[in-house]
């Protein structure tokens, strides 16, 4: 089989949700669509499913179209929303996706892999959000299939959730697969995927392997008020890392790799005072590659 | 891959029941009700009597209304994703489509069954044998028109009380249709023009069809009854396909 390739671009309209992306993903990779809410990673998604046609460009998963693809089992997804009825109970559910399919032998071992055994009767209404999601895991693997989407698998867990998901995903999920998910969290991105391809607006702003994604948005935030705009320009030179990022008055905000002894610093020899420390948030990341784009 | 959509999608109706109280109980309920007030329902009228005729029009309305509420979930279930999940597979929308329409069919051809069934055991009869086979087919037949009307309503107000609506009005329909009670004069001739008139009509034809012309009761010509029935089986395929290609592009 030759690579996975996709390509498309501009997606027209009163709201472009997607303004021409290039995308090639070669078999076996592990590719996070990382993004803000309306970056347009779940409109990416749909088209890669054919379940929303492109305006514009073409959309080729191993070399075929997606409905192609679909239909021959050999891509699958996790959708975001829905999906899912509350009145069928849980094994009714992967059975009638599993028959759909065409693979009815596959339910046994996918509810067995998935661990849903021991709630098979109950209603999909009264499961948790972590096993709903469990559930869509679960109906995306029912094909076996060769790429596997996933759009924001873990949207509405808890942090212990997504923690046991991401578990039977890396177990499940990697054998060989080419797997694309969308995803708003940095942390996902960094502990799942190899390479990251940042969203923002409909565009791509970064397409990189996530170790280097994550090299620039090192550091820490800190910001602090000082009584003289001398003190803050003396402070601003405490060592190399640290860069002015914003200023507001005589408060002023930083980036630096060693947060802990600039704060010291900054109490000790340079007067100042209210000193937050924050992590760069994904917005922070999309604000710095956008300005190094341009 | 039909076989087990449609095993699993008789378990959940049977399970929930609340759909098919309406569906399966209320029209013969109802033809219990009406059937056996003793002052007239033994009267004769057409080939058969009273009783045969309420017992067609209450299975003919339980059929439409089972059909409505069952096919109305193809609505629904679109709605909150599940279309898109069967999109995924290599389940086409028609056999999505046509796996509902055959549990509606059935339920459809289990309801008029019970009403029937009650009917022969409390009197209702009918000179000819063959009335009684091909009422029923009329019926069942003619109840798969609602089906549209019920993924019409579905697909427009997204939400399963949206179905509720959809069977409630089929009461007025009903009432409206010449279908619950012999209307007469003004209301009768506005009737006509109701979506059950023509399918309440036409299933009751083989019972009234050698009455003559003029007489109460007496059957419209064919033409007007399947004038009524064909118009309304294209209002609401339209209607249908409008709805849903609106719910669609709103998605």
């Amino acid at each position: 089989m030759k690579a996975v390739k996709k390509s498309f671009a501009v997606r027209n309209g009163t709201v472009e949700a997607v303004k021409g992306i290039n995308l090639q993903i070669s078999r076996g990779e592990i590719v996070a669509l990382l993004g803000p809410n309306g970056a347009g990673k779940t409109t990416t998604v749909d088209m890669l499913l054919g379940l929303t046609q492109p305006t514009h460009g073409s959309i080729q998963i191993l070399g075929q179209t997606p409905h192609q693809a679909i239909s021959a089992g050999q891509v699958s997804a996790v959708l975001q929303t829905g999906g899912l009825l509350r009145d069928m109970t849980v094994g009714e559910t992967i059975k009638v996706i599993g028959a759909a399919h065409g693979r009815p032998e596959r339910v046994a071992t996918v509810m067995q892999r998935t661990d849903l055994e021991k709630i098979a009767k109950r209603k999909v209404g009264k499961c948790s959000g972590g096993e709903q999601q469990r559930i869509k895991f679960a109906l995306a693997l029912l094909p076996d299939p060769d790429v596997l989407i996933l759009d924001e698998p873990t949207a509405g867990m808890d942090v212990m959730a997504r923690r046991a998901f991401w578990q039977t995903m890396r177990g499940e999920a990697t054998e060989g697969r080419t797997v694309i998910f969308a995803t708003h969290y940095l942390e996902e991105a960094q502990a799942f995927a190899q390479r990251t391809v940042l969203l923002s607006q409909g565009q791509i702003v970064a397409d990189g392997a996530t170790e280097e994604l994550r090299h620039l948005i090192s550091g820490r935030t800190v910001s602090a008020t000082f009584a003289s705009t001398d003190d803050a320009e003396q402070s601003s030179r405490f060592d190399q890392s640290v860069a002015v990022t914003d200023v507001q008055g005589l408060r002023y905000e930083f980036n630096c790799a060693d947060s802990d002894s600039f704060a010291l610093a900054l109490l000790q020899q340079y007067g100042a005072r209210d000193i937050e420390i924050s992590s760069p948030s994904l917005e922070d990341a999309f604000i710095k590659l956008t300005k190094d784009a341009s | 891959m039909m076989t087990t959509y449609i095993q699993v999608e008789f378990a959940r109706h049977f399970r929930d029941g609340y759909n098919l109280v309406f569906a399966l109980l209320l029209p013969v309920a109802m033809y219990v009700l009406f059937g056996n007030i003793p002052s007239y329902t033994d009267t004769e009228i057409g080939a058969g009597n009273v009783k045969f005729y309420l017992m067609i029009s209450m299975a003919a309305y339980g059929a439409a209304v089972s059909t409505v509420s069952i096919a109305g979930t193809v609505a629904t279930e679109t709605m909150q994703g599940w279309g898109r999940q069967i999109a995924l597979t290599k389940m086409s929308s028609a056999s999505f489509v046509g796996s509902k329409m055959i549990v509606a069919a059935t339920v459809a051809a289990v309801s008029a069954a019970i009403v029937f069934g009650v009917g022969a055991l409390t009197g209702a009869t009918v000179s000819q044998g063959w009335i009684w086979g091909v009422s029923y087919l009329v019926i069942l037949a003619g109840a798969m028109i609602y089906a549209c009307y019920g993924i019409g309503v579905g697909m427009i107000f997204k939400s399963e009380s949206a179905l509720g609506l959809a069977s409630g009005l089929m009461v007025f329909f009903a009432f409206f249709g010449n279908v619950f009670m012999p209307l007469d004069g003004a209301m009768l001739d506005a009737a006509r023009f109701t979506p059950m008139y023509g399918y309440v009509a036409l299933a009751r034809y083989p019972l009234l069809k050698d009455m003559p012309e003029g007489t109460d009761m007496a059957p419209d010509p064919m033409w007007m009854m399947a004038t009524n029935l064909v118009l309304w089986a294209i209002i609401f395929a339209g209607f249908a396909v409008i709805a849903t290609r609106k719910a669609k592009a709103r998605q």
